[in-house]
């Protein structure tokens, strides 16, 4: 059995980092959020375009992310800052993370006065907050209580043969040591539902895939349907049709070897967080910042994203593990990627012999030792899904 | 060293391990055994090759799945991608 050095948290996972976190409930408050961050050390800014002016599910949706990144392990405590007239309450994202144990924070630019008045009072707070933080000490967890998000973005046909069956074979040493992953990503999982239904764990949860995959390519059908945007409907990049991938669903059925080849636990909402551990399909849209954000907010510690063409991207406080099976592409980008698996094509390496590294590679990540996005300082995939008339 | 990889028993499609140019030996790994096949295009690192004639509309298996389907008649040794594969899912055109 395996183990890795986390920080305890009042309920749920622990975290694998320890950072206070500064958001936003709208972004007219981004800016005092970023001057915030920029004064106190072991602070990330969770800036983002939204909180104001929505209604309904796209309201629910960014209220869900903010909630769910709030309360997100890897952050010892928050604080939260309001404008005072936007839709989405400083006080309701508040609540609901202090909900969780942890410290929170929270001030109302309107209320404070000016935007130097918030800034100033911010950094105080924040800096209490890190002074805390710094006090706490890591403890040892078995692996049952990691739960890792899977994602892939940039793919090439290396990613089917290499990059995804090796992070589909840790998946499965996490899930037989009792711990957790998520698949997500569902507009590229069209094409591989019945494949996903056959290992459903029930046929209700069976029944749930084929529906999650059948709605999400209904709602692209829709969003593609006049003529004028016939040149916009492909669901597969230049990039992946230049790598080898031909079919959307060549692409899904490359990209499912992420989750293993395990029993399906469940399907789970946009921001639901996991009760029990298990293998889970997440139901958000496959763009990368959307799909991290979405395994952010539902709580994975680490997310592992396979790239064959190369992508350089992170999530402010959860480290991002990239891997290719691209050997040249590793090579070219090596500033950006954490682990090649491409020995496996140009070596003839078994995928349990490179997973293993990988294995040691995310226990490590999940240890504190730096993912490169987050040494490059990366935060893009911090994106709140949208959802326009329904 | 075989120059092109089948995922699964099932596969009509290999995948080719480095680039071959058109003319070129390519070994691949079918269940029955190691073949050869001669490259009938040059066909670029990760891209597919077909390894038995596929009629037009005959399901394209890769990953033991279907993929798609032969839009022109494929002879063994061809490049697959794009020109001679449809596919419904996932596009509206």
């Amino acid at each position: 059995m395996h183990t890795f050095y986390g920080y305890r948290r009042p309920q749920g996972l622990p975290g694998v980092r320890n950072l206070v976190a500064i958001i936003p409930s709208v972004f007219c408050a981004n800016t005092v959020v970023r001057r915030i961050t920029q004064q106190v050390a072991g602070t990330v800014e969770l800036t983002h375009p939204v909180g104001c002016s929505q209604v309904g599910l796209d309201l629910e949706l960014t209220a869900k992310a903010l909630k769910g990144v709030g309360r997100h392990p890897n952050f010892y405590g928050v604080v939260v800052v309001g404008l005072g007239c936007e839709r989405f309450r400083a006080k309701e994202l508040a609540d609901s993370i202090a909900a969780t144990g942890k410290p929170v924070e929270m001030l109302v630019i309107q209320e404070e006065g000016d935007t130097q008045e918030a800034i100033a009072k911010g950094v105080l707070l924040a800096q209490k907050l890190v002074e805390q933080a710094a006090k706490q000490q890591k403890e040892e967890f078995p692996l049952s209580e990691l739960c890792l998000g899977l994602k892939c973005g940039g793919t090439d046909a290396t990613s089917g043969i290499a990059a995804n069956p090796v992070l589909g074979w840790v998946t499965d040493q996490i899930v037989a040591e009792g711990g957790s992953a998520m698949l997500t990503e569902v507009t590229e999982l069209i094409g591989a539902e019945h494949v996903l239904a056959r290992r459903a764990v029930t046929p209700q949860v069976g029944q749930k895939i084929l529906e999650t995959i059948h709605n999400m390519e209904n709602k692209l059908k829709v969003g593609t349907a006049h003529c004028d945007l016939q040149n916009r409907s492909a669901l597969i990049s230049p990039g992946n049709e230049d790598g080898g991938v031909t079919t959307v669903v060549e692409k899904a059925l490359g990209g499912i070897h992420k989750g293993g080849t395990g029993p399906i636990t469940g399907v789970l909402a946009y921001g639901e967080p996991l009760v029990e551990h298990g293998l889970y399909i997440l139901d958000c849209p496959g763009h990368d910042g959307e799909a991290v954000t979405g395994l952010a907010a539902s709580g994975c510690q680490v997310v592992v994203f396979t790239t064959g063409r190369g992508t350089p991207t992170g999530f402010p406080g959860v480290p991002v593990v990239k891997i290719t099976g691209n050997t040249s592409t590793y090579e070219r980008m090596k500033f950006n990627l954490d682990f090649n698996a491409g020995e496996i094509i140009d070596k003839g390496l078994s995928i349990p012999e490179v997973g293993t590294g990988l294995l040691k590679t995310v226990i490590e990540t999940a240890s504190g030792v730096p993912t490169k996005a987050e040494i490059g300082l990366h935060d893009e995939l911090f994106c709140i899904t949208r959802s326009y008339g329904g | 060293m075989l120059t092109a990889l089948c995922i699964h028993p099932r596969d009509n499609v290999a995948v080719v391990l480095r680039e071959v140019r058109k003319g070129e030996d390519v070994l691949v790994n079918l269940n029955t055994g190691a073949v050869h096949l001669t490259a009938q295009n040059d066909i670029p690192f990760g891209h597919k090759i077909a390894v038995t004639t596929l009629p037009v509309s005959k399901p394209i298996i890769k990953y033991g799945e279907e993929i798609g389907n032969a839009k022109t008649l494929i002879q063994p040794g061809e490049w697959v991608h794009l020109e001679n594969v449809y596919c419904e899912r996932g596009r509206e055109d």
